[in-house]
């Protein structure tokens, strides 16, 4: 198995139960096809914790003139959301960049936004005339 | 430019976790989906054939992953399955998490399993421990008695409530759009019909003892964003809403506790709306008494206010609005591009319909190219939410290229429209599916 799920704490001890084998944490004692609301069973259902591992990304941006900037990118992200954009225009990724810094506050100083954007253009961009060509129909 | 560009960064990590020597793998397809650049080749046969037909026919070891390409630029995407509580996902970002479900996983049923279901956060910062017993659900602001509740006053103290409903990203084939426009890039997959249980939120609202002058009702989770700069991620529905009585706190999904991933241990769910109120990790409730200006609902997820929120690219001084109602999509299920059919031989096609804020009322069908649409036959109504199954018989009498269509139409009249809409931010797509496929002599 893949999964990372450990459990912690109380596992409610009912075998014949799916729900437990994924780090289930509720289950009840019946099939529960039921489609509709009932106040029974309620008395079945038992909590018990959580914990997971989240995998971390194995991504990188390409090096080149500018990729010294893209730790403030992966702050809060990993490098893959900016590899699968679409090729953009340096004008969109000026408009990305200062989207990250006013609206969630990524503290990349105003006089890099240049820098940064001529990095990305380069690595995934596309300058307005290809728009149509890149969008086509396939 | 060359459009591969950005695609060789990416096989570049790919290439350092041994995928790429069985890259050819994926493009092998069942019968109904033989060309590599079809529309949904993501419908990930391949992995479902990796561990089944092909496979076993060649005495196969699985490779370490598979990569597909979805029919837009920037398109390639890596099968993954070492997400906690969760089975092959598409691979959107890793942190935080954007996971997509394989499209082949919405021709199995009309719910979708909770390990194949997408995933969406905004913010990196998830718990990855819930402690159930300290776990408490706050309920505060403009009320008489302010809440502290357990997850077991939830479950025992509470009416249970059951509905099916479609979970949809406000985005969901954002990288269908033309011109493409940036954000997370979908194709259809970041959808899921689930049925949800849990406590009303109305009942929940009416304990506490909501005032006369409350407006809104504001919802937050546990996650946050790395830095206190970036905004907690919030949103808000009008009281009214919040107190329709279909609006509920869920403690499982598809009778089963949520994986962590889709917010356990409570998730609001908000029937008929863009999933993007569909708070995760629920843990605070906040009535306020005026209109939430928090930067999620005031200024993030807007749409123009126009039909289909559809304007023109760079269409200027555009009213916009929070998004709110889903619209009707359906889908083909077991057939995409460049299939082949046989002339005189009879083909079943299906699919999955929604309606969006309404029940799906007719599913059309079409085999040539929209001129004539017929209806299509709907499996068993499971809940006005939900998905629902279309199918049809199609029996070519001429060899040739045949264009297939299917639209969906609610009961509130809204039906899909024949031409796609476009909004910068790549929301509300439900145009019209359509699949190409050639008919041959037999």
């Amino acid at each position: 198995m893949n999964l990372k799920v450990r459990m912690v704490g109380r596992v409610w001890a009912v075998p014949s139960l799916l729900a437990i084998t994924l780090g289930g944490s509720l289950a009840w004692s019946q099939a529960t096809n039921s489609t509709s609301a009932t106040s029974t069973g309620a008395s079945a259902w038992q909590w018990s914790n959580v914990s997971i591992d989240l995998p971390t990304s194995d991504s990188a941006f390409p090096p080149g003139d500018g990729a010294e900037l893209t730790p403030q990118c992966l702050i809060c992200h990993s490098a893959g959301m900016v590899l699968r954009q679409p090729p953009l225009t340096r004008d969109q990724w000026v408009d990305e960049i200062n989207k990250m810094r006013s609206a969630y506050g990524a503290p990349l100083p105003a006089d890099q936004v240049d820098h940064l954007a001529d990095y990305l253009f380069r690595i995934n961009g596309s300058s307005p005339s290809d728009t149509a060509a890149h969008d086509g129909d396939r | 430019m060359p459009r591969g560009r950005g695609v060789q960064h990416r096989s570049d990590s790919a290439i350092r976790h041994g995928l790429a020597v069985k890259r050819g793998f994926c493009m092998h397809r069942p019968t109904l989906m033989p060309t590599p650049m079809s529309r949904r080749s993501f419908l990930l046969r391949a992995s479902a054939a990796g561990t089944t037909g092909l496979m076993g026919a060649w005495g196969w070891k699985a490779p370490a992953a598979t990569l597909v390409e979805l029919p837009f630029a920037n398109g390639q995407r890596e099968i993954v399955t070492n997400f906690p509580q969760k089975g092959a996902m598409v691979l959107l970002r890793t942190r935080p998490p954007l996971l997509e479900t394989a499209f082949e996983v919405f021709d199995h049923g009309v719910f979708t399993p909770n390990d194949r279901f997408y995933v969406r956060w905004h913010l990196a910062n998830i718990p990855t421990t819930i402690d159930t017993g300290a776990f408490r659900l706050n309920v505060r602001g403009h009320v008489r008695e302010q809440l502290s509740l357990t997850l077991d006053d939830l479950v025992r103290e509470f009416q249970p409530f059951e509905i099916a409903a479609v979970n949809q990203c406000s985005g969901n084939s954002r990288g269908f759009f033309k011109p493409r426009v940036p954000g997370g890039e979908w194709a259809n997959g970041a959808m899921g019909n689930a049925l949800w249980r849990g406590a009303r939120l109305k009942d929940v609202l009416d304990r506490a003892g909501v005032k006369a002058r409350a407006l809104q009702v504001r919802f937050n989770g546990l996650d946050t964003g790395v830095i206190p700069q970036t905004p907690d991620f919030m949103k808000s529905l009008a009281l009214d809403h919040a107190r329709d009585g279909e609006v509920m706190i869920a403690y499982a999904m598809n009778g089963e506790p949520l994986p962590l991933l889709n917010g356990f241990p409570l998730r609001l769910v908000v029937p008929g709306w863009y999933a993007t109120y569909w708070v995760k990790m629920l843990n605070d409730i906040e009535i306020l008494d005026k209109a939430d200006d928090n930067f999620w609902t005031a200024k993030a997820y807007l749409i123009p206010d126009t039909p289909y929120a559809n304007v023109v690219p760079g269409q200027q001084s555009v009213r916009m609005i929070p998004i709110n109602r889903m619209v009707p999509r359906s889908f083909f299920t077991n057939v995409q591009d460049g299939a082949v059919l046989k002339v005189g031989q009879t083909t079943k096609l299906r699919g999955i319909a929604f309606g969006g804020d309404a029940a799906v009322a007719k599913v059309f069908f079409s085999s040539d190219a929209g001129s004539q649409w017929k209806e299509a036959r709907l499996g068993p109504d499971r809940g006005k939410y939900g998905f629902r199954r279309w199918e049809v018989s199609l029996r070519p009498s001429s060899p040739g290229p045949q264009r297939l269509m299917i639209k969906a139409q609610n009961t509130a009249g809204s039906v899909q429209p024949n031409q796609a809409n476009w909004n910068g931010a790549g929301f509300m797509r439900n145009v019209i599916e359509s699949v190409s496929v050639s008919v041959q002599s037999v």
